[in-house]
């Protein structure tokens, strides 16, 4: 790092970081006020209705109730978001919902309790309407119309076309062109914090104060006052600190404004936080598209055009999606050198919740569907990939052809060093099998001009009592160290440490106008602005001492905290000092972005002060048993203009990269009929920290002369090439592309499996005819049948909150809570599927009886010929015996993969027999089968069902998931349980029924397990495959071979989550032992394992998993 | 309804809440020690996470009416802003989180792994710590300040 800056360069903690990292900092979660009320929201049920009512008066009248508010409550004004011409919501649904999960009416009470049971009687007449979810069927002349945008074809929220250059001309002089189409699915940003609001609305003077993780308080301000009406300087923002926003918080979230008007109502503070699932149902997310890609290329590989045609699910409001339309463009026209490009998008309602922003506004998606294109280009071209990407990187002084001059651009030398650094010369020609390397390239502007009132930025900072500095800014620091960055740069330009120099972020009052922490903008704007008002600083300061001292300005100096002139020792003082001379004081200064703005419908124009640019390189590894991908490395290289702080940037361009695995591999929103199904921590994957991979980081110093200090921007950046790297590298190791995003491993095991087809025999068992014709009856007869008679007399999930709690002294008593009748009584062991499952509506109980301490269920016995374990041990218990793993290493092997320390730590092995089966269908309140009865229908046959059962499946499909179950299965096991009548002894084999209930009555408990000693040598082995690692698992086996010296005498294989109960896979077992244990046997053993399968619509890939598991733990059993 | 008494950073509380609620809730809202976050209520992120009997938990999980018996840390039992552990001052002055909304409960599960478990491996403690959802930091930088601790022995001091 140069030694030419004081401060710029150094690695900075971040300035909040004490507070945090002791819990003491302030979220909004954690602010109270004095005589705070709690807001609750109802949300639509219906993903398209009409509201002909809404009727309040019930939820007024309940207990601890003191307002409520529906639609009409609001003044008729809606949401500006993207501009005025995009305004399509109100602050409430009026007249209308258009998605599941829409604010229809909220409630402020007492206590939140008191407030969500005032939600269960508002009533609300909805007339439900046709709805559409997908964008090609929205765009069908016949489709229902969400909104009426009548300047516009119908659905089309924004539609987008031009050419810049001859692109027609070009494919007609191409000597290859290549076309084809990519898709991707709707991820979350999923901040740890959710989003909440604390409002407080002071009727004397009519000012409304609110309390927010916004990104963008200077914006949430501007539409608060707009949608309720309010002059703009009656509404206050108050800095918090901020739980993550990744573009999550980038908007006015509705909470706000629902809380500020609960707030004006009951003349109280109301405080409303979402819950995790409100989060996933309300919250706005990430764009879904469609992209049909076409390039023409010249036989040398120059790229004469690029097309995009796409389609951008707005879903059911517009908030960014005019953006989501702009980044496809940009990255369409300015990714790589290409002679003439056009575009043709649409922006297109659906009735799902609104996509919002999520770091990288689309661009990672589109950057991915160019990069695989470029991947192709260079293998039919018979080109290097990476040499090819190097000749045909942007440089500095080229003008792409939508208009935008490039500055710096260190494009070909990251590309360089990305690929000297994972090594692509060394390891091209010797990739080992399932191996595979991919590059791919980002270009971002560093902050464009935007609307006017984006394109400045203005920054304070305070003179204090003390002679300390406080910078004032009024974007948020969601945990970006931008704040810290912010003091940086004044501590620079005003000679200072870091250490006299404190940030405030956000406050309205106290912070002078800035558009907020979005598009990667704050370093370079903001940024800007924090130079130019130190030196504002610094020149009103001189001047005052000027007049003070009475000597000219231009002869005092100041540096290091010291004022001086000359070496006079009279005229000679510290900040502290000056504070008391002159009093505390503040100067403000504004930086503006200076630029012509591009064509506002076309986009044309330069665009940006600077561009960023980067490349990445990643290398993964197939599992061709599970098709899961391991990204072992992946190299950064970013064109960064100049590092502020190598601590916070590093931390950026990671962060960035971990979010770009999960959307590459794992993460979408799974929606059935407009309702989230996966709305939930386990199912909705999100990276954890056993996916992190070596990640390596390097700068490229361009110092660009527009940026503050020569930086360019960064936030953004780190996920742009992520998944196009990572999608590239795993077509290296598959020989398959994806053009569907994120790529599971259910995709890649399903892709490659043609390659080895499994023989299935499904009529095997004899009930899967009629399963079968019961499926084909399905979508035209009994699904909507079945539908409409459980609606009418099927049972209705219950989500419970209030219930009783008891702790028996003993057994005895546990057992007299059960028995007594009338009540309804679940018996609760570690609890970690209960008390969860109680909230969904899973179970239905008034009381729990928590067995988890009671000492007849404790304890770990050993004798010759068995282990017995009791029912309350935690599954982190059983795992820590070395005893246990000694006998059964499969035992201890298999529960230590049973979900995350802190759930080892709680759940029992009770517990994990005895839990709910896993259908996202049943856990997200469906009525189905299973949660309403025989009158019902199953939601996996025509839904989602990739977890669910292969093996079977009747009337519910849904499996049973618990690792316990196989494991316990295959060692044969015992279960005693303990009833009123006394004890009695189920084998594993007999411990579920049909379904996946067990035989334990509600009446008994699980007292212990029994595992039989083997006499004889034997060897096991639990295989399991899950989304990740520590969730249910997708398929599993449990094989435990006995051994006569060399002889196989016994084999137990079980099989876990691909059937509603757990099975022997019988015919693999008689198999095997009569087999000569050859490679070709343990194979044909293995496919004997799914005999009988009968795969619903998306889960094929589970047979092969579950053959693939199979084999691989019996070679395990064999090898060891 | 009885009273229950819950052990909390060293100290001994009465108290007569409702023994079904999530201990996560009653140390926010009770004894306002609001460093222990939720982030879901489901026990699927970790961010409640405090120590039981030494054991880490997500306090989202555990009803107030079970903690008879146990000891409960949270986060406040160890340093303030002011006064650091040394394993807190680590994680800040190495960047290890950012938002900061999943570290107290990030804190707590590796505070219970090195009581356990001194010298944990990599994969030690990445099995640690795999129930602690964070979204910013790609764990990184926290991974590698957590050897860094290992290595310089701070949790022993």
């Amino acid at each position: 790092m140069s030694a030419e800056f004081r401060v710029i360069g150094q690695p900075r903690p971040q300035l909040e970081g004490p507070a945090k990292v002791s819990g003491q900092a302030a979220y909004t979660h954690d602010i109270t006020l004095p005589d705070m009320l709690y807001g609750a929201i109802l949300r639509s049920p219906y993903p398209h209705a009409r509201i002909r009512s809404v009727d309040l008066a019930k939820a007024l009248t309940m207990p601890g109730v003191v307002a409520a508010v529906a639609g009409t409550d609001f003044p008729n004004l809606k949401y500006v978001n993207a501009g005025p011409v995009f305004a399509d919501r109100h602050a409430m649904a009026r007249d209308k919902v258009r998605f599941i999960g829409e604010e229809v009416a909220a409630v402020a009470a007492e206590t939140l309790a008191e407030a969500q049971a005032a939600l269960a009687v508002i009533a609300v007449d909805y007339v439900p309407l046709p709805a559409v979810f997908e964008v090609e069927a929205a765009l069908g002349a016949d489709a229902p119309e969400i909104h009426e945008k009548p300047d516009l074809p119908r659905n089309v929220a924004q539609q987008s076309v031009s050419d810049f250059g001859d692109v027609e001309q070009a494919f007609a002089d191409a000597d290859h062109v290549f076309d084809a189409t990519f898709e991707h699915g709707i991820v979350a940003p999923v901040c740890l914090e959710t989003n909440g609001v604390l409002a407080r609305y002071d009727t004397e003077n009519d000012d409304l104060t609110l309390w927010a993780p916004t990104q963008a308080p200077f914006f949430v301000r501007k539409e608060i006052a707009h949608v309720l009406d309010l002059p703009l300087e009656k509404v206050h923002i108050r800095s918090v600190v901020i739980g993550g926003g990744f573009g999550g918080k980038s908007q006015a979230p509705e909470p706000i404004a629902i809380a500020a008007m609960l707030a004006i109502k009951a003349g109280r503070p109301v405080k409303i936080l979402l819950d995790r699932q409100a989060e996933f149902l309300s919250g706005k997310t990430d764009h879904a598209k469609k992209m049909r890609v076409r390039s023409a290329v010249a036989a040398d590989g120059t790229l004469l055009g690029r097309h995009t045609e796409f389609w951008v699910d707005n879903g059911a409001y517009t908030h960014m999606g005019p953006a989501y339309i702009s980044a496809v463009r940009q990255r369409t026209c300015n990714l790589y050198r290409v002679g003439a490009a056009g575009f043709d998008g649409k922006l297109v309602h659906t009735n799902k919740v609104s996509g919002g922003s999520y770091r990288g506004m689309g661009s990672p998606q589109i950057i991915w569907a160019i990069e695989t294109q470029i991947d192709e280009i260079a293998e039919r071209l018979g080109k290097d990939k990476l040499e090819y990407r190097i000749a045909i990187a942007n440089r500095s002084g080229d003008r792409t052809p939508q208009g935008w001059e490039i500055g710096t651009c260190a494009l070909a030398e990251c590309l360089e060093e990305a690929g000297r650094r994972i090594g692509w010369a060394e390891k091209k020609h010797a990739m080992p099998p399932n191996r595979g390397i991919g590059f791919a390239s980002m270009i971002n502007p560093s902050v464009g001009v935007l609307y006017a009132e984006g394109n400045f930025a203005c920054v304070s900072i305070d003179l204090l009592e003390d002679g300390g500095l406080r910078v004032g800014t009024q974007s948020a620091d969601c945990g970006t160290s931008q704040n810290t960055v912010m003091g940086q740069f004044v501590a620079e330009e005003l000679g200072l440490d870091t250490d006299v120099i404190d940030v405030l972020h956000m406050d309205t009052d106290e912070t002078p106008p800035d558009l907020g922490s979005a598009a990667s903008r704050v370093t370079f704007v903001s940024g800007n602005a924090a130079i130019k008002t130190a030196k504002t600083f610094r020149a009103e300061l001189v001047n005052r001492l000027a007049r003070h001292w009475e000597v000219p300005a231009a002869e005092i100096n100041f540096a290091d905290g010291i004022a001086s002139y000359k070496d006079d020792n009279a005229r000679r003082l510290t900040l502290a000092e000056i504070a008391v001379l002159e009093g505390p004081f503040r100067v403000e200064d504004r930086y503006d972005i200076d630029l012509p703005r591009p064509d506002p419908k076309t986009g044309y124009g330069h665009y940006a002060a600077t561009y960023g640019f980067g490349a990445q390189a990643v290398e993964v590894e197939i599992d061709p048993a599970t098709g899961h991908v391991t990204v072992h490395k992946v190299v950064v290289v970013q064109d960064i203009g100049r590092v502020i702080n190598p601590l916070a940037l590093e931390g950026q361009m990671q962060g960035g990269i971990v979010q770009g695995i999960g959307m590459a591999l794992r993460e979408e929103l799974i929606f059935d009929q407009g309702a989230p199904v996966n709305a939930s921590l386990i199912s909705y994957k999100a990276p954890r920290i056993m996916d992190t991979p070596r990640i390596e980081t390097v700068f490229i110093e361009t110092n660009d002369p527009a940026g503050p200090y020569g930086a360019k921007a960064g936030g953004e950046h780190s996920i742009n090439p992520t998944p196009a790297a990572i999608a590239n590298a795993v077509a290296q190791a598959t020989g398959e592309r994806f053009r569907k995003l994120p790529i599971t491993a259910a995709d890649i095991l399903q892709a490659t499996k043609d390659k080895a087809p499994l023989d299935l025999k499904p009529w095997k068992r004899p009930y899967n005819l009629e399963v079968a014709t019961a499926r084909a009856l399905y979508p035209a007869v009994l699904f909507p049948g079945l539908r409409k008679l459980g609606a009418a007399v099927g049972r209705k999930p219950k989500p419970k909150s209030d219930y009783h709690y008891v702790r028996p002294r003993d057994l005895s008593d546990a057992l007299r809570e059960l028995a007594m009748p009338d009540r309804k009584t679940k018996v609760m062991a570690g609890g970690t599927d209960l008390q969860v499952g109680l909230r969904q509506g899973v179970y239905d109980a008034g009381m729990v009886v928590d067995i988890a301490s009671l000492d007849e269920l404790r304890g770990i016995e050993i004798t010759e010929d068995k282990i017995t374990i009791g029912g309350a041990m935690t599954i982190a218990e059983i795992v820590e015996r070395e005893d246990i793993r000694a006998m059964h290493p499969m035992l201890s092997e298999g529960f230590a993969k049973i979900a995350t320390a802190q759930i080892r730590n709680v759940a029992t092995i009770a517990g994990d027999l005895s839990q709910e089966k896993r259908c996202w269908f049943f856990r997200s309140g469906a009525q189905c089968y299973k949660a309403g009865g025989v009158s019902c229908p199953c939601y996996a046959v025509l839904g989602d069902n990739r977890h669910h059962s292969i093996l079977g499946a009747g009337r519910c499909a849904a499996p049973c998931v618990a690792d316990a179950a196989p494991i316990l299965t295959a060692l044969e096991a015992t279960i005693i349980v303990a009833g009123p009548t006394g004890e009695r002894r189920i084998a594993m084999r007999d411990f579920y029924v049909w379904s996946g209930e067990t035989t334990v009555a509600p009446t008994e408990i699980i007292r212990a397990a029994e595992i039989p000693r083997e006499s004889c040598f034997n060897t096991q082995y639990f295989a399991k495959s899950a989304g990740w690692d520590g969730d249910f698992a997708d398929a599993s086996v449990a094989v435990k071979l006995g051994w006569n010296g060399s002889r196989l005498a016994t084999a137990n294989i079980a099989l876990g989550a691909v059937s509603p109960l757990p099975m022997r896979a019988r015919q693999a077992e008689n198999f095997l032992l009569a087999s000569d244990l050859s490679e070709v046997a343990i194979r044909i053993a293995a496919s004997k394992s799914v005999e009988g399968a009968l795969p619903l619509s998306s889960n094929a890939h589970k047979t092969n998993l579950l053959v693939n598991l199979t084999e691989r733990a019996i070679r395990r059993c064999i090898a060891q | 309804m009885a009273k229950i008494q819950i052990h909390v950073n060293g100290l001994k509380h009465d108290t007569d809440c409702d023994p079904a609620t999530p201990l996560a809730v009653f140390l926010r809202e009770e004894m306002n020690l609001r460093g222990t976050k939720i982030g879901c209520g489901n026990g699927e992120c970790g961010a409640c996470t405090v120590a039981m009997s030494g054991r880490a938990v997500c306090s989202c999980l555990v009803p107030l009416g079970r903690t008879v018996g146990h000891h409960i840390e949270t986060i406040e039992s160890l340093g303030g802003p002011d006064d650091l552990h040394p394993i807190q001052r680590k994680l800040v002055e190495r960047g290890a989180f950012q938002c900061g909304f999943c570290t107290p409960g990030v804190v707590m599960s590796l505070i219970t792994l090195l009581r356990r478990n001194p010298k944990p491996t990599d994969t030690d403690i990445r099995v640690a710590l795999q129930g602690n959802l964070c979204r910013c930091s790609g764990y990184v930088k926290l991974l590698e300040t957590i050897s860094e601790i290992v290595r310089e022995g701070l949790h022993e001091r």
